[in-house]
């Protein structure tokens, strides 16, 4: 922009290895003030690497980084945050015990122009300066509410506060890098988190890390693109398309949709059926049925009590009235056990938290619920296990190709495959409940993801999918259900009715 | 679609207001229900007691009450930083033992030995300090669970106070004024609840106006965080330790005083009575939620129920049972809020 200032970032030759991959290959790259810069690639393109050397995590074997003109060597966090360097990772780091104010100001030195004296804590000023943080991002949340009390969204820009925020006597235009900020946010939320993010070109620069290569279209000034470790495009967003980037980073060409009209068989019974459900304060009067080898796609906002009606089919949460029959039989005193032993699958959108076992291999957390032929009664037959582990792995994909290592240790679509293929693993799943899968997925690992979502609907199991997107939901599903504040507010059936994305908005709103 | 737009606007700017005003109402009514729960099972409690005998609600039996509560009081303030942290200090009672049985022996008693007078306190707590030292760098350094270091560390106050009690005589306080200075009243109210009033609130502002009173609520949240933000987590630990372990030295003095003879099991029962006060209280085991003032309550709402028990004319055979059953129930209401289905208790 202009040309008086120095770049906010300036990268040259950037390289590092582990071992003898090589992980980032000679990486340049530049970014002015007020520019918003997109950063794609697939899974293990060497994206997060990159990040880590930014943030000081990883030192790069060669290569040199400027920060606002000056050469900078980043041998910790506490150094990038020195330099004005600044992350919002996928998974939230705030205290949520804590104030607004305080955890905008956490890693700010308490020394001198610090916010406690004497070890005492000013609160006044802690607040006045948290304030003029979040007034710079346009945010006009109260520093002295407790994090825990905020949404998701607030507290995305109580991060992105925390990014810029630094002691007010530097002079140095921050860079902000927000790594898959949205990856985790309903539609609406993901509209006020663009509208501050373009709010922070005035601040200083920001990296722009996420999937949803329609959302990096509308909000960056331009995209780059990595793969295999080097930066492999640089390109003006006006012009690129989102098919070109996709083929950019992964090389292939894009599913097409299909919309083939599934009809219901005349003597087919639903294998769930959901009537006048009712959760006090989470969802009321709930009706629905789904066939064998059809799905629903229920959308909505977060408040909208799809997720917690997602839970109790799954026996996860309970109802207060209103029935729920699986293939005919009434769903008494619903626990997830009971339902796991119907023939009820669930992909849990926490997938750390409530998917998967991260400490245990891989094979041992396919084979957890559903054991198979890996189990004859209560022992475990571990050759027949990695065998039924093996199968998967190589039917899905699954990088890398190691079922003795640890689940946390894979990437987050990795993981994913795997949570997927334990349900899979199933005989005879009937039903499949799935929140948010495709959350934080790469576009190639979601392609996968899908194709098999699909192969199991195919094969008879029904399916009831919480989508990420109204494209996703009227993509995948048969029909849809719109909720909001707990009641459905719109049913469509996709191939008679043909709804379009603004139906399905209208009646979320 | 410029329609579309448009409707998202207008129902961001309610939807932010709604969920503004819900937040507000949230964390008011958190701030008031939960220690109503508790102020409202105390005064439960008291008029029941008061009811079953009417010796219970008399001055003089609140003047008891408040010198009994005293002790756990001092001992809770350290208890709740500890367990803010995440961490758990099971070494009170050896920490009143040695301090205790350090300070009889440094004040005027019966086997004569050196007056030291206020030196003998200085001397006793510095005792507690080293110990809560030893246990906060044990864990901190080479990073031993908290639960088994203090284990240790009662034990090793146990010993240290055998050790200084020797085989000799029975050690007496002769200064009768210096025995009776716990229990006798400023304003009505004995001088041992003044001193454990005075702690509560040196407690309270470390909680809310200290840099090491906010990091200990970050570190019991997350710790992991707390370090990526740059807090020294290590040394805010073995100081939160160090503070525990005084308190429990101090708490030993006064305990030492009451009883009017050095003994190393003077602690006896003080821990049994102040994690589960702590736990009560609200202050979550897991760390980062609860604070000093909720421990009052449950310190209180135990003593109470001791009290209450003797003067209900339970038989002293059954009180240990009676008072151990009412205390897991007591946690069991405590945590029903927390209960969630999915919620694992370890």
């Amino acid at each position: 922009m202009n040309t008086t200032t120095p770049p906010v970032l300036k990268l040259e030759g950037i390289r590092i290895s582990f071992g003898p991959i090589a992980a980032v290959k000679g990486v340049s790259l530049q970014i002015e003030r007020g520019e918003i810069v997109g950063l794609i690639g697939e899974n293990g393109a060497g994206k997060s690497t990159l990040l880590k050397i930014l943030t000081g995590i990883y030192q790069p074997d060669s290569g040199t980084i400027e920060v606002n003109g000056t050469p900078v060597r980043l041998r910790g966090p506490r150094d990038a945050i020195a330099a004005g360097v600044g992350v919002v990772h996928q998974e939230q780091s705030l205290f949520s015990n804590l104030s607004v104010a305080e955890n905008i100001e956490m890693n700010t030195p308490p020394g001198a122009g610090g916010v406690s004296r004497l070890g005492l804590y000013r609160w006044r000023r802690l607040n006045r300066d948290a304030a003029a943080t979040l007034e710079k991002i346009g945010s006009k949340l109260d520093p002295r509410t407790r994090v825990g009390d905020l949404s998701f969204v607030d507290r995305q820009m109580v991060e992105i506060a925390r990014a810029i925020h630094m002691d007010p006597s530097r002079n140095t235009t921050p860079l902000v890098i927000l790594d898959e900020p949205t990856s985790l946010l309903e539609r609406k939320e993901t509209a006020i988190l663009e509208r501050e993010m373009r709010k922070l070109r005035d601040v200083g620069a920001v990296i722009f890390v996420s999937h949803r290569l329609d959302e990096v279209l509308r909000v960056c000034d331009r995209v780059v693109v990595m793969r295999h470790g080097e930066l492999i495009a640089d390109r003006r967003t006006e012009e690129v398309t989102e098919d070109d980037l996709f083929h950019l980073m992964v090389g292939r060409e894009m599913h097409s949709p299909d919309r083939r009209h599934r009809p219901i068989a005349a003597d087919s019974r639903p294998a769930v059926e959901v009537s006048g459900l009712t959760r006090k304060g989470k969802f009321r009067d709930v009706s629905f049925a789904v066939h064998p080898g059809r799905c629903t796609v229920i959308v909505g906002t977060s408040g909208s009590g799809r997720e917690a009606l997602s839970r109790a089919l799954f026996g996860a949460e309970t109802f207060d009235s209103g029935s729920l029959t699986f293939g005919g039989r009434p769903a008494a005193g619903w626990t997830i056990a009971k339902a796991t032993n119907a023939g009820v699958g669930y992909v849990p959108a926490e997938r750390k938290v409530e998917g998967m076992v991260g400490g245990l291999p891989a094979a041992q957390n396919l084979t957890l619920t559903h054991p198979g032929p890996a189990a004859a009664g209560p022992v475990i037959l571990p050759a027949k296990r990695d065998q039924v582990a093996r199968t998967w792995f190589d039917a899905l994909d699954v990088r890398p190709n190691d079922i003795s290592l640890e689940l946390e240790r894979f990437s987050g679509g990795n993981q994913q495959k795997v949570v997927l293929a334990k349900w899979l693993n199933s005989p005879d799943l009937r039903v499949l409940v799935l929140d948010h899968p495709l959350r934080g997925l790469d576009p190639g690992a979601a392609e996968t993801v899908n194709e098999q979502i699909r192969r199991a609907r195919d094969e008879g199991t029904a399916v009831v999918l919480l989508a990420d997107t109204l494209e996703e939901a009227l993509e995948m599903g048969d029909e849809v259900v719109v909720m909001r504040d707990g009641v459905v507010t719109g049913h469509f059936d996709v191939a008679t009715d043909d709804p379009s994305t603004l139906d399905l908005l209208e009646r979320m709103l | 679609m410029v329609n579309a737009t448009m409707q998202t606007e207008n129902v961001d700017t309610t939807a932010i207001r709604q969920h503004e005003l819900q937040t507000v109402r949230r964390s008011f009514i958190r701030g008031i229900a939960e220690p109503l729960g508790l102020i409202a099972a105390l005064v439960a409690l008291i008029i029941v007691f008061s009811l079953l005998n009417p010796r219970f609600a008399t001055l003089e039996n609140l003047r008891n009450v408040l010198d009994q509560a005293s002790v756990p009081l001092i001992v809770g303030v350290g208890a709740t930083l500890v367990i803010l942290l995440g961490s758990i200090d099971l070494s009170v009672e050896g920490v009143m033992g040695a301090s205790g049985m350090a300070w009889i022996l440094m004040s005027a008693n019966s086997r004569g030995g050196a007056d030291l007078g206020v030196w003998a306190w200085i001397g006793a707590i510095a005792i507690g300090m080293a110990l809560g030292f030893a246990s906060g760098a044990l864990f901190t350094r080479l990073k031993v669970p908290s639960f088994i270091v203090t284990l240790g560390m009662w034990y090793v106050g146990l010993g240290i106070a055998t050790v200084m009690y020797g085989s000799g005589i029975v050690p007496m306080l002769t200064d009768e004024a210096v025995g009776g200075w716990a229990s006798s009243a400023t304003l009505g109210l004995p001088n041992s609840f003044w001193l454990a009033a005075v702690v509560v609130v040196l407690g309270v502002l470390t909680l809310r106006y200290t840099r090491l009173g906010r990091v200990t609520y970050a570190i019991g949240d997350n710790e992991t965080i707390a370090k990526g933000n740059g807090v020294p987590v290590a040394r805010v630990k073995t100081v939160v330790f160090v503070i525990a372990a005084s308190l429990s030295g101090l708490a030993g003095i006064i305990a030492t005083m009451k009883l009017g003879a050095g003994s190393a099991t003077v602690g006896s029962g003080v821990l049994f009575v102040v994690i589960p006060a702590v736990v009560i209280g609200g202050t979550s085991l897991g760390g980062g939620k609860g604070g000093v003032l909720r421990t009052v309550l449950g310190v209180l709402l135990l003593t109470v129920l001791t009290n209450g028990l003797i003067l209900a004319g339970v038989s002293p055979s059954w009180q240990s049972g009676v008072s151990g059953a009412i205390l897991v129930a007591a946690i069991i209401v405590a945590a029903w809020s927390q209960r969630d289905r999915l919620r694992v208790a370890k």
